[in-house]
């Protein structure tokens, strides 16, 4: 227990780094980490929890950025609805693909989720060009305005961002330990046997796999109100190759972990990117050698050091 | 204990046939259960004993024939949909949650019967009726002391006994137990004897067992497969005098 209560003091220190360091420092980064967290959290409910690897979150994260800048600047809608509606479209876009891709498991869910997402890509990028902007995107996202308090503000922002973000944990949080995550791990575990003792598998998988495309969704519609901006490569498959990486990175399965691993991909990409322009490259290079050498992430590294240095306190 | 008293639920097949290819596993196979007997299923090794559970339970897909509880028909229905209809049923190679505790395993169990939709808005713990229910076959499967060990980690018997509490926790009329005795040590065989005679108490089981004694000894009916098909079925004492059943199969340990 001990070891994960290091994990959720981690975790704060990280989400809360602007209001410890003086003149909100690194907010612009922490603003960053919140969003991609929230995608992360609910990815994990599908990766981690129920055991499915996606390949095609891009799509619904892109989508949802797509519908709150189309709403917004479009059909005159408010932020809050249209962050809600930029949640409900990736829900629905991700039960969409549920019922192409949970026909297979494994490899080829992995892949049909990939093609389906390449295709929403695909068809943003330049057959929906009238709509989306083509390969230029749209700029000049907004931002909410609520209670007169300007959101333009980084500062501001970041308190919008950090409430949302504690909302999401608390429901994931509650998930995992609901029926509906415990039989999802069931899934995960052994699917027979969840099916024979009367579990709707398929229906389970497409439950959650909906609730992460609402996750998905309404942090991509974060990202690109952060960014002031919506393009097809927040689409594009290395979105969902990202996100993999971030919840290895920091440990799937697990509730803090994926922050983690968050975190560490976003200092590592704003410090990289300075220092040269192949840092994806090295990027990939360091998440290969930390995922041959800590299999459990970041997460299972920091519990397992733990129980060593406490064995009486083994979780 | 679950048992039902009145259990009125009949499985019957009608001239199924399940084939791989060119193989056909089972075929022509037509049976129908009567209510609360305990039948045993025997033949030898590739007699399509298993394949039948699996047609039986829509584990394996039919080329042929239908499967019925009752006059409701449930041929194609898919392994969940048999469950809810009060067909329960153990596997061969041991199909447990190897990772979580004896206790969480049933009480899996126990929701997936409790809910149609699987609650998310409130933590599994607070339902007490899932984990009374799991405490219940926690003891009736004589595990009660090891609740909050993990599943993987039980002895081969212990584990063969979990298998049967997750089916029985479906509350099934009829129970198909594939081999639950396989692989179980010679002294603990009569625990498990007494665990499945428990179990059968109201229930239709169908038991594909090799233990030839524990067959003859606690079988109502037995019926004989041999290639697929039914050779013979009827009471122990006919089965063991059928000259046809001796040739094929319990000739050979003679």
């Amino acid at each position: 227990m001990n070891a994960h209560r290091l994990l959720a003091l981690l975790v704060a220190v990280i989400v809360f780094v602007p209001l410890l360091l003086p003149d909100g420092q690194g907010i612009g980064l922490v603003n960053a980490i919140l969003i991609w967290s929230i995608f992360a959290i609910g990815f994990d409910l599908v990766f981690g929890v129920a055991g499915m690897l996606s390949f095609g979150h891009a799509a619904f994260f892109g989508v949802g950025a797509y519908t709150l800048s189309l709403l917004t600047m479009r059909m005159g809608w408010d932020f809050l609805p249209a962050l809600g509606a930029a949640g409900v479209i990736g829900g629905a876009l991700a039960l969409l693909f549920s019922y192409f891709a949970i026909r297979v498991s494994g490899l080829f869910f992995a892949l049909l989720t990939l093609a389906l997402s390449q295709l929403i890509y695909i068809m943003a990028g330049t057959k929906l060009r009238m709509l989306t902007g083509g390969v230029d995107g749209i700029a000049g996202v907004p931002r909410p305005e609520l209670f007169g308090i300007d959101f333009y503000d980084d500062g501001n922002y970041y308190f919008f961002l950090l409430a949302l973000f504690i909302l999401a944990l608390l429901i994931s949080g509650l998930i995992r330990i609901s029926p509906l995550g415990q039989a999802l791990s069931a899934i995960k575990s052994n699917s027979v046997r969840a099916e024979q003792i009367g579990f709707n598998v398929q229906r389970l998988q497409r439950s959650v796999f909906t609730i992460s495309g609402v996750y998905a969704g309404v942090s991509g519609g974060l990202l690109a109100s952060l960014i002031f901006y919506v393009g097809p490569q927040m689409l594009h498959w290395t979105t969902s190759g990202d996100i993999v990486i971030m919840v290895l990175l920091g440990g799937m399965g697990t509730l803090f972990g994926p922050i983690l691993g968050v975190a560490i991909f976003e200092i590592m990409r704003e410090w990289l990117s300075t220092q040269t322009s192949h840092w994806y490259g090295i990027l990939g290079l360091i998440f290969i050698v930390c995922t041959i050498g800590m299999p459990k992430g970041i997460a299972g590294l920091i519990i397992q050091i733990w129980n060593r240095i406490l064995p009486g306190g083994k979780s | 204990m679950i048992a039902t008293t009145e259990n009125k639920l009949v499985l019957r097949c009608e001239n199924i046939e399940v084939s791989y290819g060119a193989f056909k596993a089972v075929s022509n196979v037509s049976y129908e259960f009567t209510p609360g007997l305990l039948y045993g299923l025997i033949g030898p090794n590739g007699a399509g004993k298993t394949t039948l559970m699996n047609a039986l339970s829509g584990r394996a897909r039919l080329s042929n024939g239908r499967v019925f509880l009752n006059d409701q028909e449930i041929t194609g229905k898919s392994p969940h949909a048999r469950t809810w209809a009060g067909l329960g049923r153990s596997f061969q190679i041991t199909q447990i949650f190897a990772e979580m505790t004896v206790f969480e395993n049933l009480r899996l169990a126990a929701q997936a019967h409790r809910f149609r939709l699987q609650p998310f808005w409130k933590p599994v713990g607070k339902f007490r009726e899932i984990a009374e229910n799991a405490e219940r076959v926690l003891a009736e499967i004589g595990l009660e002391s090891f609740g909050h060990v993990n599943a993987g980690s039980l002895s081969h018997g212990d584990q063969r006994a979990l298998e049967i509490g997750l089916a029985l926790l479906s509350e099934p009329k009829v129970l198909l137990l594939d081999e639950p005795l396989a692989g179980v040590g010679h002294d603990v065989v009569e625990k498990a004897v007494g665990l499945i005679r428990r179990i059968s108490q109201g229930r239709t089981v169908l038991l594909i067992e090799h233990n030839m004694d524990v067959v003859m000894e606690i079988s109502d009916e037995i019926i004989v497969m041999l290639a697929g098909e039914i050779l013979a079925a009827g009471n122990p004492e006919t089965i063991r005098r059928d000259p046809r059943v001796r040739t094929a199969y319990l000739g050979e340990d003679e």
